[in-house]
């Protein structure tokens, strides 16, 4: 960034004079410090997982700020970036998925929510008056279209994709999901794939302590947006590790 | 203090009257009734365009109130509108739907059509539930061809190749149907739009006067004031006027009423402006 | 469950009403929807020849009773929402969706408003389907619907003579029978009958004049046997 200290960086309403908002850019920082997150468009489902890092010893395993959770039966979300602004999107798209349904009495395609939370965070790089999101969010569903996966950026841009990574281990990540064959892969193969690209990725940041978070929806959870339960949550986990023995 | 207080108004509504008011209407003494058009309007499709109708009676209960006004009303240049039932509505909403639709000619850029004016007043209407008291025949010509519709004080429209409305509509109505007929020449038109029109003044109370009719082609419109007066006062064949100096009278007494007052001038060097 | 008809007494006073004969029917590959064509004013026929089938999206039709200043303007508000909703997603709305909007403006709104209404057509999902919104804003899916002040008329005649699978001719008669039974037994209903054929194809109008509808028992023999039997006593007194 050639224009740092020259004070163009200091409202998300102020364009620097080559065209860009450096709030906008530094609030895409934050994504990348992130945990890694992914996501995963399969032949017959959706399966999101988080690298939720651990920062202290004291914390209890799994009772706090979950960053995958459910926006409609069918659609789930995951974050990277701020916790709290993941939240607040969060809710944001469970109220856009709710005023959906009641005004038109039927279940709304993940597009719906994508394109609604997509307008919501570009409204917050327009003011001075407030911050961009520091958040990409992975919005993952299956409708009657089929299985859907967006990322909505910190812009308010999002994009299809059949696999999505964001936060700090994206490179390799994608590196990753580049080689699997996704329209072929079964929800259940891929809660195996996520599982261990998840560990390979955190690798590089083994200082850290992290937990696996997954979630997926497909036909075997009959279209219902749902963790992945315990048993094959182990399994893959213990497999990921297993695979990661190998590697090295 | 008392003049304060007498000044005083309270916040809200004030239904002090209706009290007084039920107790008049109870004694048969009901509200004042608004100026109405009971009206005879019409709207007639021909082979190039539109011939609108309208008697030109106003009444006030069973008084005659205008023997001669207008009910055809200017909307745009080739859209125009017939006006029965309330006469301050139908005179106030025509203007202000003629005002809106100037201003979206100007900002379109386009010549509006008739399907707009019609929208605007039955949204109009339609908000009122009624309450606005205007009965129209809408006719004109636009870029998709000539159109005609009646709109309800509800607020609900119909298209149709001729229209009647008011209290001579089933008069005038009755002359449609058994006269009228497809792709009719201008003058066609206008006999039958006159016919029907004759139908409500002779046989309908609240119909009466002149005839005004109004012919809208793609390239024209004609405004026929009076275009038909079959009620004309002729000159009485008596007057029954007193001749001069019928009553005796023993004084004359020519009073000035205009007051005079005295002016006093004022002195030139009494004022001193600029203070120094 | 309340009635379908409409309550006369609901409309305010002057107001325009669609006493009226309004059916939908599902079939293989469409819809039929059908009305009687008059429009009243107390004892006046304001408008005989009535267009009571109207358009609220390319496959998607509904069918108006009740008053028609309200039936009109809740149309007009569910047809710009279905303009919106293409625009914005990018899709054909349903049926459904079509549907839900004018459950929604019907109940919201249902102690000022008398709409009756029958929303049909075509769509993707579910291929063809009626709904039947009637008076207090309920939403019912049905094979088949009718609604208006005739209605009440003809309801024993389509329990007894509808039957599924039907192909599109069957259904027009049926349709174009029970509309005239309809409209000659009740007093609000009449003149013609406007029909529609919403097939994923396309949307076809059929138009029966008022003097080519079907006829059924009329009761001149009878009538005419007594009227001249009373005739020739008048004569003979007379004579």
């Amino acid at each position: 960034m050639t224009s740092i200290g020259t004070g163009y960086d200091l409202s998300a309403s102020t364009y620097s004079p080559d065209g860009r908002i450096f709030q906008v850019e530094y609030a895409s920082k934050a994504v990348d410090n992130s945990g890694t997150t992914i996501g995963l468009r399969v032949k017959d489902g959706i399966v999101l997982a988080v690298e939720k890092l651990v920062h202290s010893k004291l914390l209890v395993p799994g009772a706090s700020n979950r960053r995958i959770q459910t926006i409609d039966k069918h659609i789930g979300l995951a974050t990277a970036g701020y916790l709290a602004d993941g939240r607040h999107l969060a809710n944001r798209a469970r109220s856009e998925a709710s005023n959906f349904r009641e005004f038109y009495h039927s279940p709304p395609q993940v597009k719906d929510v994508t394109e609604r939370l997509g307008q919501y965070v570009q409204v917050y790089t327009l003011y001075s008056s407030v911050r961009p999101f520091g958040v990409s969010t992975i919005l993952g569903g299956v409708d009657k279209t089929g299985p859907n996966l967006y990322v909505v950026e910190p812009s308010g841009v999002f994009f299809g994709y059949h696999g999505a990574a964001v936060g700090k281990g994206r490179q390799l990540a994608k590196a990753e999901l580049e080689k699997l064959k996704l329209a072929e892969l079964s929800t259940r193969e891929a809660v195996f794939e996520v599982a261990r690209i998840i560990h390979l990725v955190h690798e590089d940041n083994k200082e850290k302590e992290f937990e696996l978070e997954m979630s997926w929806i497909g036909a075997e959870t009959q279209g219902i947006f749902l963790p992945v339960p315990k048993d094959l949550h182990q399994e893959a986990e213990e497999k990921a590790k297993a695979a990661l023995d190998n590697f090295e | 203090m008392a003049a304060a207080a007498t000044v005083y108004n309270p916040v809200g509504f004030d239904f002090s009257n209706q009290i007084r008011n039920n107790f008049l209407a109870d004694r048969g003494i009901p509200l004042p009734k608004a100026t109405s058009t009971g009206t005879t309007i019409v709207g007639c499709l021909f082979k190039d365009g539109i011939v609108l109708g309208a008697d030109t009676r106003a009444t006030e209960g069973e008084i005659v109130a205008d023997k001669n006004c207008e009910k055809i009303h200017y909307i745009t240049e080739s859209i125009r509108c017939c006006g029965a039932g309330t006469a301050a509505d139908t005179e106030f909403t025509t203007a202000m739907i003629s005002s809106n639709m100037e201003l979206h000619a100007l900002s379109t850029g386009r010549k509006p059509r008739v399907v707009t004016a019609m929208t605007m007043l039955k949204q109009y209407l339609f908000r009122y539930q009624g309450h606005v008291g205007a009965a129209l025949v809408l006719g004109g010509v636009d870029a998709t061809g000539p159109h005609l519709f009646t709109i309800h004080p509800h607020g609900s429209t119909d298209k149709l190749p001729y229209v009647t409305m008011g209290s001579g509509s089933l008069a005038a109505m009755a002359v449609f149907e058994a006269q009228w007929k497809p792709s009719m020449t201008r003058e066609e038109a206008l006999d039958l739009v006159n016919a029907a029109i004759s139908a409500g003044i002779f046989n309908d109370l609240g119909s009466g006067s002149n005839v005004d009719a109004c012919v809208i082609t793609a390239t024209k419109t004609d405004m026929l004031r009076n275009f038909v007066k079959p009620n004309e006062r002729v000159t009485k064949e008596r007057t029954y006027g007193f001749r001069r100096g019928t009553t005796a009278f023993t004084k004359e007494e020519i009073r000035n009423l205009v007051v005079h007052e005295e002016i006093i001038g004022v002195r030139d060097d009494a004022m001193d402006v600029d203070g120094s | 469950m309340e009635a379908l008809s409409v309550d006369i007494g609901r409309l305010k006073s002057g107001e325009v009403n669609l006493g009226t004969s309004i059916m939908a029917v599902q079939f293989k590959d469409g819809v039929i929807i059908g009305a009687d064509s008059r429009t009243t004013t107390g004892a006046y026929i304001a408008n005989r020849v009535t267009d009571k089938l109207t358009y609220v999206h390319d496959r998607i039709y509904c069918c108006r009773s009740g008053s028609a200043a309200d039936t009109q303007a809740v149309a007009d508000i569910v047809h710009y929402y279905l303009q919106m909703y293409k625009q914005h997603m990018g899709r054909e709305p349903s049926v459904h969706t079509a549907a839900s909007l004018f459950q929604n403006i019907c109940y919201q709104n249902k102690d000022a408003l008398s709409a009756g209404i029958i929303v049909a057509g075509w769509d993707k999902e579910d291929g063809p389907s009626v709904y039947n919104i009637p008076l207090g804003g309920g939403i019912f899916r049905q094979p088949w619907a009718i609604g208006g002040s005739g209605s009440t008329y003809v309801y024993g005649y389509c329990d007894a003579t509808y039957q599924e699978g039907w192909g599109k001719d069957e259904t027009i008669e049926f349709v174009k029978n029970t509309l005239s039974l309809a409209m000659a037994r009740d007093g609000s209903s009449g003149g013609v009958i406007r029909m529609c054929v919403i097939t994923e194809g396309g949307v076809e109008r059929l138009f029966v004049p008022g003097d080519r509808l079907p006829k059924f028992w009329q009761g001149q023999e009878v009538i005419g046997k007594t009227f001249k039997a009373a005739a020739d006593t008048e004569m003979i007194v007379e004579g």
